[in-house]
């Protein structure tokens, strides 16, 4: 094949970007080498060295980022990464959520939190510097193997990493690009609709910060297990962890958010494998929170936390794979597809598992221990136990969302393996982590009770027994109290309300009874009474919400078991009741692209008196060239104790579509009628009247289109079946542009009939030109004249004429004619135009609807001031006037509704909230220590 | 042996039963052969039989959605979902349904949609006017 020279590529980005990613790759090994180098005392050279690479590692990641948001910019869709995440109408604020969509630009994400941790690990970690940053660049060069998009030679195509800059044509064959000119007529894919939103802003970043945050106390870890000062990292590593429990936690919760509030999931947590392998290394994480606390208060539990750290790195990668390999496959609604990178994830995974399991090996012995037993009525003894439970917990979460790792393997060994899938996974998770939460909710809060280092059971222990027996005394109060309101059945459910209050009542006493020092216990506080809240929250909004949007008289017999009914078919302006509430579709506006629905809902009393009542507006958005409808987006009512959650889920086709409505107008069989002003016209179903004919019809919905005339029929229907006599008054109409007629048809979806004037209208009263008989007459201006019946006066001029069909150029030489038409009742005022265009005449006609004459000015004689009109009586004995109407049209005024409540949720947020907050308390408690 | 290792022993025997026992919580892809003969909850992953109706009827019954699908086997089946029609139904690339088999047909409560979005990238678009 010759070489084709490409048209309006610009190559030099690409070679930028990728000289970047060479250059950033080379410098992130090198900083890993120095930084290990360094790690010997009195090297200080190689320290410096260090530095050096990461500076231009870091140079290097930003170069990368900069240069891929320039050609996203200017929308270089010669750029396969370009073309895959924006498109020309992608508003501009979209642009870093495009970037970070990718799988690419997420690693790049990934890493450029990791070099922002890394400089401040420079400028505070002192003599953890080289241990610290000799991981972190480690993982870095890693990471930034992803994006290196080298092929192996003498292999079939495989290559190391994905190189964001890889241009669309060497990816692809297509016959497109034996056109040199091909960047003229491809386009981008853009940011899918359902990501357009401001959480696709705010939720990718913070949950990378998290990821990335993670990888510190794992630094550390193996900064402690390689220097062997088992005791001295635990200080300058305790607020990395907890900053990375806080905004770890923060990312998860956005993400639940986001869930619950586009709620296409069904709440706020759906048990996805994408959610559970994320949730899995921050339970870990606060698992080597609690083991890194006792290792500070006691010394015990040195060798757990360096467990813990490496775990929740190694799961934060695991997670990493499992997401991005595509392994997940349909499992998931989040994952991303296969691209190649499967082998270099495992390699990734592999290389961070077995390094500190080597260190850990060779150095276990120099870990301290503290060779007396902890006694089983310490704090710390029952700490490392709730510890051990979220591991429990995330082993559990991990084993279940493996399963379609463990299918690949199976089918490796027989390749006729059937794979298992879970077959209910919301049930399945559960089922199992009810457990979890209960054994949390009572350690975490009986535990307080207790001391650390116990060193005088006998004369605490009648105190522990007292607290201890009130607290559950209260809790089970309460939960006889509250359980017989939550829709359940199931006993478990009542014990982990009851740990929930457990939770809660001992965090309270803790703090407002026991509590000497508050401030110091305000993290513990915190975290734990959030935890309970939160218990709390998930019990009372998950067995308590409830569908209202159920119709039980409407649907009877068409679905088995009506209980079933999540959505109910509302009709414009009809009042329904659907479970206490008067719901009522009250009309449907256009804005922009959106189309926003009003819906109002009002509960009312026995003597009917309003007794709460909103609106809510869920709407939908339209494709750029409003042919589909292509995402809905719902909307919420908010109480402090309840939120009551509505979306449209479901639309008429014909109103979703172009394309169906297009099907649907050709499947319709339209049947003509003649009609006579004011004599009614009998169907079998309904009474036709025509009012009257109207030459001003509304004819666009925002008037964004002017027509150049248009006509409309002001016609009435008068339903026989309907015992309410109603009448439907309607204006189909025709509108002309350009000599094209468009039609405007009107529905009566009560009928169930589309309503058409036939074009053939037009021409009856909007004669053809040829058939008029011109007369002319000659006036003055101020003159008036009679002419046949009509009464003709020239009010004057207009010195820049404007009017449908004149086509304003440079050096033309025009003037209109206002003239007044009257007859008996009736006038009108037109203005023919009378224009000198390069030495040439001619003439716009004007038409008076209404009156039906048409003008024309035909000449101006300058000396006497004599102007010429042609005037023509148009054919105003059109009596009968012709439409089409079809039947059993399917309803246009309709939408399907969904409105679910949710109690209590505000506990969920509110519980999760306050263990974030927990996290942060914790972290200001220590910014007086060395950073 | 000290009480922590009793504990995490006791831990360990605890996650090998719940494993043991959570095997019943998963079965492979049925067909709908298999989904007839046990008549039980099963999953299904297919793709839309193009060749029958799509029905959906917003104003008369909106929480009666019905399709047919071709399963693992290329056996045509009605299903039947006592949902609103979801979004994009006809643009998914496979279908995974879980429910039971009844006389009507198939009948599901759960519907996962694997959709083209993701995987658009095979495509290039055009622009419009070309």
């Amino acid at each position: 094949m010759p070489k084709i020279e490409y048209i309006g590529e610009h190559l030099w980005v690409g070679q930028i970007g990728h000289f970047a990613i060479l250059l950033s790759f080379v410098a992130a090994l090198f900083a890993a080498f120095s930084f290990y180098k360094a790690q010997k005392p009195g090297n200080k050279g190689w320290l410096s060295m260090g530095r050096w690479g990461f500076i231009i590692h870091a140079f290097g990641l930003f170069s990368i980022i900069t240069t891929m948001l320039y050609a996203m910019y200017h929308r270089m869709y010669e750029y396969t990464y370009v073309q895959r995440q924006v498109s020309d109408d992608l508003p501009i604020y979209y642009l870093f959520s495009s970037f970070w969509q990718g799988q690419e630009g997420s690693f790049i994400l990934w890493m450029f939190w990791h070099v922002i941790l890394g400089f401040i690990l420079i400028r505070t970690a002192h003599k953890w510097e080289p241990y610290v940053l000799a991981t972190l660049s480690g993982v870095q060069t890693f990471l930034m193997t992803m994006l290196l998009g080298i092929y192996i030679p003498f292999t079939d195509n495989q290559k190391i990493g994905s190189n964001p800059f890889a241009l669309i044509r060497d990816i692809m064959d297509a016959p497109i690009f034996n056109n040199a000119d091909y960047l003229s007529i491809i386009t981008g894919t853009g940011l899918n609709p359902l990501l357009q939103n401001y959480w696709m802003v705010i939720h990718p970043p913070v949950l990378f910060l998290g990821f990335a945050s993670v990888t510190i106390p794992f630094c550390f870890a193996i900064a402690g297990l390689s220097s062997k000062l088992h005791n001295d990292w635990l200080r300058p590593a305790f607020k990395w962890a907890t900053f990375s429990g806080f905004i770890y936690g923060l990312g998860i919760l956005m993400g639940a958010a986001w869930a619950y509030e586009a709620l296409s999931f069904g709440g706020y947590w759906a048990w996805d494998p994408v959610e559970n392998s994320s949730l899995v290394p921050w339970l870990i994480g606060i698992a080597g929170i609690h083991t890194h606390l006792i290792a500070r208060s006691t010394g015990r539990s040195i060798g757990s936390t360096y467990i813990y750290y490496g775990l929740a790195f190694i799961f934060v990668l695991y997670s990493t794979f499992l997401t991005r390999s595509g392994v997940l496959g349909d499992t998931s609604v989040h994952s991303f597809t296969e691209m190649g990178l499967e082998n270099q994830l495992i390699l990734f995974m592999l290389t961070f598992t077995a390094i500190p399991i080597y260190l850990y090996i060779k150095n276990r012995n120099s870990i301290p221990k503290v060779e007396k037993e902890e006694a089983i009525y310490s704090r710390e003894f029952w700490m490392f136990i709730g510890a051990m439970v979220l591991l429990f917990s995330g082993v559990l979460m991990t084993v279940s969302t493996s399963l379609p790792v463990f299918n690949k393997i199976m089918l490796l060994f027989d390749s006729d393996y059937i794979g298992q899938v879970i077959t209910d996974q919301m049930d399945h998770h559960n089922k199992y982590q009810l457990w979890i939460g209960v054994f949390i909710g009572i350690l975490s809060s009986l535990s307080l009770l207790l001391r650390f280092k116990e060193f005088n059971w006998v004369s605490y222990k009648t105190k522990f027994l007292k607290s201890a027996g009130m607290i559950l005394g209260l809790s089970a109060l309460a939960t006889f109290a509250v359980l017989p309101n939550l829709e359940t059945t199931n006993w478990s459910h009542g014990v982990l309300l009851f740990s929930g209050f457990i939770a809660v009542i001992t965090n309270l006493f803790h703090v407002f009874l026991f509590g000497k020092n508050n401030q110091a216990r305000l993290a513990s506080f915190l975290s734990h009474f959030g935890f309970g809240i939160l218990i709390l929250g998930i019990l009372i909004s998950g067995l308590n919400k409830k569908h209202i949007s159920t119709n039980p008289f409407a649907q009877q017999g068409i679905t088995a078991d009506s209980k079933l009914d999540k959505v109910v078919t509302l009709i414009k302006e009809r009042k329904f009741f659907l479970n206490d509430y008067w719901v009522t579709y009250e009309s449907d506006t256009l804005e922009g692209n959106l189309r926003k629905f009003d819906i109002s809902f009002a509960k009312k009393d026995e003597n009917n008196n309003i007794i709460d009542s909103f609106k809510v507006r869920p709407n939908a958005l339209y494709s750029n060239d409003f042919k589909k409808i292509e995402t809905w987006n719902p909307s919420t009512k908010r109480y402090l104790h309840k939120d009551i959650f509505t979306q449209v889920s479901g639309y008429p086709a014909h109103l979703l579509d172009i394309e169906v409505a297009h099907q649907l107008e050709d499947s319709l069989n339209y049947v003509p009628y003649s009609l006579k002003i004011d004599e009614p016209f009998e169907h079998k179903d309904f009474t036709i009247t025509l009012k009257g004919v109207n030459y001003q019809p509304i004819l666009s919905e925002n008037d964004s289109v002017k027509y150049d005339m248009g006509i409309g029929l002001r016609l009435e229907f008068l339903a026989k079946e309907s015992a309410q006599n109603e009448i439907y008054r309607t204006e189909p109409a025709l509108g002309l542009k350009n000599a094209l007629v468009y039609q405007f048809p009107k529905s009566i979806d009560d009928l169930g009939i589309k309503i058409k004037v036939d074009d053939q209208l037009f021409s009856d009263v909007f004669q053809d030109e040829a058939n008029l008989e011109y007369e002319s007459i000659v006036m003055k201006e101020g003159e008036v004249i009679t002419w046949k019946d009509y009464s003709i006066t020239l009010n004057g001029f207009d010195r820049s004429p404007e009017h449908a069909n004149y086509n304003k150029q440079e050096g033309d030489i025009a003037l209109g004619g206002n003239l007044s038409i009257r007859k008996g009742e009736i006038e009108s005022d037109i203005t023919p135009i009378f224009i000198i265009r390069d030495s040439q005449q001619f003439s716009i006609k004007d038409f008076g609807t209404n009156i039906g004459i048409h003008a024309r000015f035909s000449s101006i004689d300058p000396n006497s001031g004599d102007m010429t009109f042609a005037l023509a009586e148009g054919n105003s004995t059109v009596v009968e006037y012709p439409i089409v109407i079809a039947e059993g049209v399917p309803r246009s005024d309709i939408l399907v509704l969904e409105a679910q409540v949710f109690p209590g949720i505000n506990l969920v947020w509110g519980g999760c909230l306050m263990m974030l907050f927990g996290f942060l308390a914790s972290l200001f408690k220590q910014k007086k220590l060395d950073f | 042996m000290n009480k922590l290792h009793i504990v995490a022993s006791i831990a360990i025997l605890v996650a090998i039963a719940l494993l043991v026992m959570s095997t019943k919580d998963i079965s492979s892809y049925a067909t709908f052969e298999i989904a007839e003969r046990s008549q039980q909850r099963v999953k299904i992953v297919g793709n839309l039989d193009v060749t029958k109706d799509v029905s959906y009827d917003p104003e008369n019954a909106p929480n009666y959605f019905t399709f047919n699908m071709l399963d693992a086997n290329g056996i045509s089946n009605k299903v039947i979902l006592n949902e609103p029609k979801p979004r994009d139904f006809e643009m998914s690339e496979s279908i995974v349904v879980s429910g039971k088999m009844e006389v009507e047909g198939f009948v599901a409560d759960e519907i996962l949609l694997k959709c083209p979005s993701k995987y658009k990238d095979e495509e290039l678009a055009l622009k419009k006017d070309s």
